[in-house]
């Protein structure tokens, strides 16, 4: 064994350190010109040129962005990086794709809807209010009572009938579970527009009923149906097994155990997935015009008469195409996305009031 | 003080008997600590992995051994909470460095896993291929690569009518020797191996101890095992990893293996190889 | 408990089997007898669906015959019921074409975001993302609808009329109308932004759950980030991802209200590949049009084009479940 030299003064660590995540100088540098020179020769040939954008950013920033990621990648790492930094540029081009979507999406309802948004348009209803009709007069509130009107409907017929199918599937494991699942995904690709037009034909041409809210209800509980089916699946496969078992154990009849146990255990989870079946159907507009129809009046009779809802209202007055009616167009759009907005919020929050307890 | 070619021992059993001097060292740690979150699981670990010879590293589940060697090819970093500190020196290039690119490491460091994870779409000649293709190496007459690979692991007979078969149609034990195969393909010069056995029959067992064997003639190999036989058949040198109650692991002992396994000079070593606790 | 295991083993004991627990008491027969029916309301309502629609619109298809889907003919309104001619087939294509045209569009973009989301984007940005998509598939069709009528198609049409002038002589970019609105590629654009949620939430999905042991084979032998997802993360995906592109099929070919707003349906010619072109079709959106002054009869037309429309994507629905649910079954193996 060599000779012990000097001890050296070893360091002591007593923090935890992420050598991986320390930049090299050199890559920085390299990640600046990757952030900036591509930018700016767009910026140039913006200002320089007088074409669009749009082309500039295919034609120009693009391939100069994966072209400088690429020589960046060879000088500065390794020419084997050169498919990340590819696929980095890339997947970072459609992250901001998607983005810029969305934002558009929620910037336009919220900056087209919010100013039509007043008390009265909340609580007015559309008698007397021709396409042109200032915007102080007249709203959506009939068509805010008859959306509730139609989604209760909705939620009477499909909750139960979900509920049961996935109280079918997950806890009496029926000789038929396979297939209800199987009819239940099957459903679930059932178009609106077509679940309109089976109770159209059902009901309306057999002169069983007319346009109402009920043949409304009707046909967003064929749309309802599988999404709370397949959501309280989800919530029933939680419920421990134990808890049954105990439940079986004292002697309790299956209806006792899944009515006693099994639901109030999972209460919070299927209101979740009421919440989603509604959320799911609360914006449809092709079945409702096939089956409520519309109308300019408050119509509180669920059963008689043509009915108007927040999406016909939208459909209604984005067809005639005057300036004021395409406002009122955006604010009911700014209603229905601030329901949807607030219905998923509150899932949110049970699903975490569940987790926590 | 340029400490970076002075080895120093913190403590005199934390060396290779046989360092510095009389063999070459491609991979060694010095001072290396190892976090998961905040709490510090591996301590001060100085070792040195001596060219062409096999080291086991040896002791109590949990105490820190396959994070160690995660460590050594840079997988340590994709678990969540991973940290570390201190230096693991690759032909005296720290591999942490900001300027070294993990996935060349990696290349040069391979490693063979616990359970056996071909990959399970592809073909038998695919798999052994698939690390040049992952490292993007350049090769040719790819038919000798396979046969010299395969037969090194010695798996060539028992496969070489079927390469084109999928690898999830392999037993156990030959999964495992195909993915030896597979990284050999890449030449590493130092291949690392955790616990490659445990999830297989003695005979598995025993054929992949004799490739350990056989690739150890121009290789470095790291094993961890838990199996005091296995260390004993397979390794040349031993290295003795403990955590104290619940204390940061620390190499106890590190030795040439008859050392540590016929005279320990620590107390706890030699009641862990003689099976008193562990 | 099986160590002294040697005396049961020398009697071998005929095994019994235990069938489904019968039901004791009345009520409890009651309750499970409702829970059938109940369960079993999925099955009704699609035999219902089919045999209404069938019944009513037949008929509309007995007089058109096969030609009612391959017929490009629509001569409704008039008085006489036998002046009237109902074929759907420029609808039928056009359905298809916009599905076709949206699942080329969406899915790079699907497939790239959760790639982004699940091997590169930091967790909290990835968490982030999750949510956002999440949202993004909420947004209610009508919405989309509006928003793709009066703030994307001005934008689109800037593309497409610079898609004219530089790719123009390409038979598929050609328009001779001047009209740069109201065509399938617009179309197309709002419906893929329609199916990026649903492909991309059911992509992330199968790509998190590419093996960890498989991952850490891949960047053990010194694979990049893309050698990773190329050669493991996207073959073990793959299924899945064909599953959500067929659901993402499904809900384009079934998407009404938007596509009414941002195509011009022409029902007289097909217009099979001029996809700048303001003309186009879709079976769904026809419906909605073509409803509010239908005689009687073209109601009855009407419904057998929603049958026509239910069988397609009953089928598209079905191929991707069962694709999504076996390839489920291949990453458990």
């Amino acid at each position: 064994m060599t000779i012990l030299q000097e001890k050296p003064s070893e360091e002591v660590f007593t923090e935890p350190q992420y050598p991986w995540r320390k930049v090299n100088p050199s890559t920085s540098i390299t990640n600046s010109i990757i952030v900036v020179l591509p930018i700016s020769i767009f910026a140039l040939s913006f200002f320089l040129t007088d074409l669009p954008g749009a082309l500039l950013f295919i034609v120009i920033f693009l391939p100069v962005q994966i072209l400088v990621a690429i020589f960046a990648t060879i000088w500065g790492i390794s020419k084997k990086r050169v498919g990340d930094a590819v696929l980095s540029v890339l997947s970072l081009v459609a992250f901001s794709f998607v983005i810029a979507l969305m934002g558009s999406v929620l910037f336009s309802v919220f900056s087209r809807g919010l100013p039509a948004i007043s008390l009265s348009f909340l609580t007015q209803n559309n008698t007397y209010i021709s396409p042109t009709t200032e915007l102080d007069y007249g709203g959506v509130g009939h068509a805010l009572l008859g959306t509730l009107m139609v989604v209760a409907i909705g939620m009477i017929i499909s909750v139960p009938l979900g509920i049961a199918s996935a109280i079918y599937i997950t806890d009496m494991k029926g000789r038929l579970a396979g297939f209800v699942r199987f009819m239940v995904q099957a459903m679930s690709g059932v178009p609106s527009i077509v679940a309109g037009l089976f109770i159209l034909a059902a009901f309306i041409l057999t002169d069983v009923s007319g346009f109402s809210a009920l043949t409304g209800g009707l046909a967003y509980s064929i749309l309802m149906l599988p999404t709370v089916a397949r959501t309280s699946e989800e919530v029933l496969k939680l419920v421990p097994k134990e808890l049954r078992d105990a439940a079986i154990a004292l002697g309790s009849s299956r209806a006792r155990v899944i009515m006693k146990i099994v639901l109030p255990t999972a209460r919070t989870g299927i209101l979740t997935a009421v919440i989603l079946g509604v959320a799911r159907v609360i914006g449809e507009t092709a079945p409702l015009l096939l089956t409520t129809s519309n109308t300019n009046g408050t119509n509180l009779n669920p059963f008689v008469d043509a009915v108007s809802t927040i999406p016909v209202y939208i459909f209604q007055f984005l067809g005639s195409g005057y300036p004021t009616a395409i406002n009122r167009s955006w604010g009911a759009a700014f209603v229905l996305l601030t329901t949807v907005a607030i219905l998923f919020a509150i899932a949110r929050i049970v699903e975490r009031s569940t987790k926590k307890g | 003080m340029n400490i970076k070619n002075v080895r120093v021992p913190s403590s005199p059993q934390d060396v290779h008997p046989n360092k510095p001097g009389d063999a070459n060292v491609h991979l060694e740690t010095q001072n290396l600590h190892v976090w998961f979150g905040k709490r510090l699981i591996l301590e001060k670990v100085n070792l040195a992995f001596p060219e062409n010879s096999v080291t086991a590293l040896i002791g109590p589940s949990g105490c820190g051994k396959s994070t160690f060697i995660r460590v050594l090819n840079r997988m340590h970093e994709f678990i969540p909470g991973a940290a570390l500190a201190g230096r693991v020196l690759y032909d005296g290039q720290d591999i942490y460095d900001a300027a070294v690119d993990p996935v060349n490491i990696r290349t040069k460091v391979g490693m063979v896993f616990q359970k056996p994870n071909p990959f399970p779409t592809m073909s038998i000649r695919d798999n052994v291929l698939s690390g040049l293709k992952l490292a993007q190496m350049t090769y040719e007459n790819s038919e000798e690569i396979v046969r010299t690979c395969l037969e090194r692991a010695s798996l060539w007979n028992e496969v070489k009518d079927r390469l084109d078969a999928s690898a999830s149609s392999l037993s156990g034990g030959q999964q495992q020797r195909l993915c030896i195969a597979r990284s050999l393909a890449v030449s590493p010069k130092v291949l690392l191996m955790d616990e490659p056995c445990s999830a297989l029959d003695p005979g598995s067992t025993r054929r992949i101890e004799d490739t350990i064997r056989e690739i150890s003639s121009d290789m470095t190999v790291v094993i961890v095992t838990h199996n005091m036989a296995q260390a004993q058949r397979v390794s040349d040198y031993t290295a003795f990893f403990l955590s104290e109650d619940g204390a940061p692991a620390q190499v106890v002992e590190n030795a040439k293996t008859e050392e540590i396994f016929k005279k320990p000079k620590d107390s706890r070593t030699n009641d862990y190889v003689n099976g008193l606790f562990g | 408990m099986d160590s002294d295991g040697s005396d049961h083993l020398k009697e071998s004991p005929t095994p019994r089997y235990f069938g489904r627990e019968k039901s004791r008491t009345r009520s409890d027969k009651a309750f499970s007898g409702s829970v059938v029916v109940a369960a079993l309301s999925s099955l009704f309502i699609l035999v219902a669906i089919l045999f209404y629609l069938a019944t009513s619109s037949w008929p509309a298809l007995r007089k058109e015959g096969l030609s009612f889907i391959t017929g490009s003919t629509w001569i409704g309104g008039l008085d006489d019921p036998s002046q009237q001619v109902f074929q759907i087939w420029p609808m039928l294509y056009g359905s298809f074409l916009n599905a076709l045209l949206a699942i080329i569009f969406a899915v790079p973009i699907s497939v790239l975001l959760a790639i982004f989301i699940v091997f590169i984007a930091p967790k909290k940005i990835a968490r982030a993302l999750t949510i956002v998509v999440d949202v993004l598939a909420a947004i209610p069709s009508g919405i989309i609808g509006i928003w793709g009528f009066l703030v994307f198609t001005p934008v689109a049409e800037g593309w497409a009329r610079l898609i004219h002038q530089y790719l123009g002589s390409i038979p598929i970019f050609v328009n001779n109308q001047d009209q740069f609105t109201r065509s399938p590629f617009i179309t197309a654009w709002v419906l893929g932004i329609m199916i990026v949620p649903i492909i991309t939430v059911v992509a992330r999905e199968v790509l998190a759950q590419t093996p960890q042991d498989l991952l850490d084979a891949a960047r053990g032998l010194g694979g990049s980030l893309w050698g990773t997802v190329r050669m493991v993360a996207l073959p073990h995906a793959r299924g899945g991802i064909v599953g959500g592109v067929m659901l993402g099929l499904g809900r384009a070919l079934g998407e009404t209200v938007a596509i009414y707003f941002v195509l011009n349906l022409i029902f007289e010619r097909v217009n099979y590949y001029r996809i700048l072109d303001p003309e186009g079709g879709s079976v769904a959106s026809m419906i909605i049009a073509k409803f509010g002054e239908a005689t009687p009869e073209e109601i009855q037309a009407l419904l057998g084009a929603g049958l026509v429309l239910f069988l397609l994507t009953l089928v598209v629905n079905l191929i991707a479940n069962w694709i999504v649910a076996r390839s489920a079954r291949e990453r458990l193996v």
